[in-house]
């Protein structure tokens, strides 16, 4: 593809943009900013990409890894504003997940250890496993919104934090896991997910192409109850005040 | 002497930031085990003093001792088995009946004493409810009830009662103050208990405390403080407390 085509691809925008105007939905900015960054970050990381493969440096690859995780974290952050330290507990979390997931692929001899897998599929673990702590913030908060009382109630009965907010934390582990075991159930049938629809536009055979993706279908559910259970377990003190109570 | 509790110029603003006192000053000891009534109108801070003293709430100013040890000195957790405070409004943990009233000996690994459960349930008319049903599935006294038997199953050393009987009928009502006045009796356990049923209080507590003005006007003992109120406040608060009373009772 040459970059006269994804300059002629720009006429989709121009169409949104068109309608937005015509409907008065009153979008062209986002519209705009979205498709100007949409394109120049993917033709940043296209060179990134481009040159870490060249150099097949491991320690390019870490700081990729690295950046992805930093990224990953500061977005799922903003979903636990209030909460001090979030920051560090998610990035802690996705940095295990993918630690554990992209080492046993690795280690089952799953994919091989080259900057070309290593770097799409950990992108793609990240991402999943920031949606669900993403997720469990949301859920969390609303949980412990709604369930004040009882987890005062539980406070009141001498209950530790941890007690107090067990039931609640599993509520919240549970609602940010099911999108990830729901979207496996209509894998194929409703979605045809990017890494297979892309190697098959880049010409590989839509058999070699599936498997690929039951392999990162099925890694990113344990990354996904990985990811939850970690950021649950470390995160869930900081609904509390160091006295153990509630903030308000 | 020995001391249950102290509290020393305790306060507490209406928000964190602003300058508005909720109460502040608020000094006093209980220096023996008792069953004291907390009295005032509404707004005055009444529920917000047993959040605070119940380790819900953390107060703006002051210091609280519970057998000569700082608030801040006891583990959050060992001070709450100690003090335990009953809502107004009963909430009841997820499961059965049971699951409820077997809450505190889950958490603390304790044996589960059915038998001082099923003694309490009788004290408390709750002898016919079926331990399987849903907690959930309880009218509304029979929640406040139970919440009430679940907290004494603790067996704090204070217990902090915000309106506990408020949503009870008349039966109850009595029950509930029996079993307490019982409890005190044989355990010596102290009860602070936020209440507007004034004959609830005459007859059950030996001390009164008045909130007004943002202070604690009054540490009385209850029949001084009936007699003869000690400010003006006090006097129109029983006032029309009596008015209110009488008001139901005609209509």
């Amino acid at each position: 593809m040459t970059y006269t085509s994804v300059w002629i691809a720009f006429a989709f925008v121009l169409i949104a943009l068109l309608l937005s105007l015509w409907q008065r939905i009153g979008l062209e900015k986002e519209i705009a900013i979205g498709a100007v960054r949409c394109t120049l970050q993917l033709l940043a990381i296209g060179y990134v990409l481009q040159f870490v493969f060249h150099t097949d440096s491991l320690l390019f690859i870490l700081l990729m890894i690295a950046m992805m995780i930093a990224v990953a974290s500061w977005n799922a952050a903003s979903k636990g504003k209030k909460l001090r330290g979030i920051f560090w507990r998610i990035a802690l979390s996705l940095a295990m997940t993918e630690l554990l997931t992209m080492g046993l692929l690795v280690a089952l001899g799953l994919v091989s250890p080259t900057p070309q897998y290593l770097i799409p599929m950990s992108g793609m673990i990240i991402g999943s496993s920031m949606i669900v702590c993403s997720l469990f913030l949301s859920h969390m908060n609303r949980e412990v919104e709604t369930s004040r009382g009882e987890i005062e109630t539980l406070l009141c009965l001498g209950a530790t934090t941890r007690q107090a907010v067990q039931a609640v934390r599993k509520r919240a582990v549970k609602a940010s896991m099911i999108p990830t075991f729901d979207t496996m159930k209509t894998m194929g049938l409703v979605q045809l997910p990017g890494t297979m629809t892309g190697m098959i536009i880049a010409g590989a055979s839509p058999i070699e192409a599936v498997r690929y993706q039951i392999l990162i279908m099925l890694s990113f559910s344990s990354a996904t109850a990985v990811s939850a259970v970690l950021i649950s377990t470390l995160s869930y003190r900081l609904w509390f005040t160091r006295d153990a109570m509630l903030h308000p | 002497m020995h001391s249950v509790m102290e509290i020393e110029s305790l306060g507490k603003k209406v928000l964190s930031a602003a300058s508005t006192w909720l109460f502040h000053d608020l000094n006093a000891i209980i220096s023996e085990p008792a069953m004291i009534g907390i009295l005032g109108k509404s707004g005055q801070g009444k529920s917000t003093l047993l959040r605070i003293l119940g380790r819900l709430l953390p107060p703006d100013s002051g210091t609280i001792r519970l057998n000569k040890k700082e608030m801040t000195q006891w583990d959050s957790c060992a001070w709450r088995m100690k003090v335990s405070y009953v809502a107004q409004q009963a909430i009841m943990l997820p499961g059965t009946v049971e699951d409820n009233l077997r809450t505190v000996s889950v958490l603390h690994q304790r044996p589960f004493d059915q038998k001082l459960a099923r003694a309490l349930c009788e004290q408390l008319h709750l002898e016919q409810v079926d331990w399987s049903k849903s907690a959930e599935q309880l009218s509304g006294g029979e929640k406040q009830r139970l919440a009430l038997i679940r907290t004494l199953l603790l067996q704090p050393d204070v217990l902090l009662l915000d309106e506990v009987t408020a949503s009870l009928d008349t039966a109850s009502k009595q029950a509930a103050q029996q079993l307490l006045v019982d409890l005190h009796t044989r355990t010596g356990t102290t009860i602070l208990w936020v209440t507007h049923d004034l004959e609830e209080a005459r007859s059950s507590c030996q001390r009164i405390w008045f909130m007004a003005d943002h202070q604690l006007q009054a540490d009385l003992p209850s029949h001084s403080f009936f007699q003869s109120p000690p400010t003006i406040q006090a006097r129109d608060f029983l006032q029309s407390a009596h008015a209110h009373a009488a008001r139901e009772v005609h209509s």
